[in-house]
């Protein structure tokens, strides 16, 4: 990478090979014709694929965690692009406080969130899991949604939406003729960061299973511990295509980079 | 859109907050099912004073701070190459280091059992090499759980380096260099102070994230090598003990706090100096 700076690029090749190596191994032993997760792997076949698109647990997990995780965003940011709008433009007292409330969620550990909601949600008041695992979800992407988009609002003039306001439209009518698009992109950042952290998320979601409903990354995760095989390669290699399907759009649409910690390039 | 009404819109999301956060949180934390916050206080002076305890406290706080000052060692460089490289590979290097973000832990995590498993890659290797007799025990121990926990908080260490040093002008650098300074007085000398606050937020993310982190410790570590969040998780499932699980959530919830204030703090005298 620099042949300048011989340190600085010996440890960067040591972090890349860290980040990057075991994922490769994870798609190399996918494709294993043997029966156990060795490597080399014995063989080229497709069979591991062919028992984890047939693994019923793992389909219905998955379906499971794409609705909770769509659900989840939207609730998120129905919730959390007015109060960024009630943050950033309304008169609210103790705004910085409000602010950190919303952002509160990302402070405190899932786990310990995790918890709490199965404690006194599901066992106290003896809600459904999917109730409180889509309440919980939605809490964990609020942060997201007023981050986010309050990073766009922050940058929109409010002049434009006044001037709109001048000329006789309703707020109603300013709001989705003039605001909204300038938030489109930090909205879309949002909802796809939202998506994807919801359906990986293991930390808060781990004590709030249920026999009928049950994520994706938790099924994987209580597979792993009890069989060896190299059905969750297979399975980890799919939902790596799908990862990657998702990178490309947002590298296409808002570019990549920008929707993690504001980088512009 | 400025006007009196426009506040109101903050409430049906304060109304989650509360409903589905911070009052659960406050009742797990304070006065769980059937306990008293006497019980918790003493379960608490019982887990500080426990040597098995104690060793699973310290066990999540040192690795916590060795991933973080690993993170840190291989994020910076990478950041600060990416950020000062005009070559048009570093847009895809930076995506490269960005893209595990979306990556589920499960599936990150799972490859190291591939590459340290008894069957595993490193394993192998080692005896075709004839360097060993029988494959090493590489996983289930700390070696195992601070390589996972360093992948998965790299990217985050990065980003946050990244955008640190990318507000640094170059034209710092040059001035230093032109002025005769060497490389490396250039880069302790103008990057690193004046990056510095990127790197306590990179510090304060990483260490947050790896002293909770459950997936890591639970696969990587295995029985052997608990952690609070593998130990809260027993207590909450498995012995359903209420005041041991509020226990264990108040420390790790205190450790968190404690640290993220420490680093705001160490940020706000950066920036008064």
């Amino acid at each position: 990478m620099n042949t300048r700076r011989p340190v600085a690029a010996t440890l960067a090749v040591a972090g890349y090979v860290i980040m990057i190596v075991p994922i490769l191994f994870v798609v190399a032993t996918s494709f294993t014709g043997g029966s156990t997760l060795r490597f080399p792997p014995e063989g080229l076949s497709l069979r591991w694929f062919d028992a984890a698109v047939h693994h019923t647990p793992f389909i219905t997990a998955m379906v499971s965690s794409l609705q909770l995780a769509a659900l989840a965003t939207v609730l998120a940011l129905l919730l959390g692009i007015p109060a960024t709008l009630a943050i950033h433009r309304g008169r609210l007292p103790g705004k910085g406080l409000v602010e950190g409330l919303f952002l509160s969620p990302l402070i405190v550990p899932e786990l310990v969130v995790g918890l709490a909601l199965f404690q006194q949600l599901m066992i106290g008041l003896r809600l459904d899991n999917f109730t409180v695992l889509l309440i919980g979800h939605t809490v964990l992407m609020l942060p997201y949604a007023v981050r986010v988009t309050g990073a766009s609002l922050a940058l929109a003039d409010p002049f434009v939406e006044e001037a709109a306001r001048g000329l006789g439209a309703s707020p109603l009518r300013t709001f989705f003729t003039v605001t909204l698009p300038l938030l489109r992109p930090g909205i879309f950042s949002a909802a796809l960061l939202s998506f994807v952290t919801s359906f990986n998320n293991v930390p808060l979601s781990l004590l709030l299973q249920s026999r009928d409903f049950r994520t994706l990354p938790v099924t994987m995760l209580d597979y792993v511990q009890q069989s060896y095989d190299p059905m969750v390669a297979a399975t980890s290699t799919i939902i790596l295509a799908g990862t990657v399907l998702v990178a490309v759009v947002a590298e296409r649409t808002v570019g990549f980079a920008r929707i993690f910690g504001g980088i512009n390039r | 859109m400025i006007s009196r009404r426009t506040g109101l819109l903050v409430l049906p999301g304060l109304a989650l907050l509360l409903a589905g956060f911070l009052v659960p949180s406050a009742a797990m934390l304070l006065a769980p099912p059937g306990v008293s916050p006497a019980d918790i206080l003493a379960r608490l002076g019982q887990m500080l004073t426990d040597p098995y305890d104690l060793t699973i406290i310290w066990r999540t706080v040192r690795l916590g701070l060795i991933v973080t000052l690993i993170c840190l060692v291989l994020g910076f460089p990478i950041a600060y190459l990416l950020a000062r490289s005009t070559s048009r590979w570093s847009g895809v290097l930076l995506a490269l280091a960005i893209f595990p973000l979306l990556l589920s832990n499960v599936v990150r995590t799972f490859g190291w059992l591939v590459v340290l498993g008894s069957n595993g890659a490193i394993g192998q290797l080692l005896l075709a090499l004839g360097l060993v007799d029988q494959a090493p025990q590489l996983l289930y121990t700390e070696l195992a759980i601070v390589l996972g926990l360093t992948q998965l908080f790299l990217p985050l260490a990065i980003i946050s380096c990244y955008s640190a040093v990318a507000q640094v002008d170059p034209g710092l650098d040059d001035a230093a260099r032109g002025l005769g300074a060497s490389r490396t007085r250039t880069f302790w000398g103008i990057v690193a102070p004046l990056s510095g606050p990127g790197i306590v937020v990179a510090a304060t993310l990483v260490f947050a994230g790896s002293a909770t982190a459950y997936t890591t410790p639970y696969l990587l570590g295995g029985s052997s090598q608990r952690m609070l969040s593998t130990q809260l998780f027993s207590y909450s499932s498995v012995s359903i003990d209420w005041a041991a699980a509020s226990a264990t959530a108040l420390i790790m919830t205190v450790l968190v706090f404690v640290v993220s204030g420490l680093s705001s703090l160490a940020a706000r005298r950066g920036r008064t100096s």
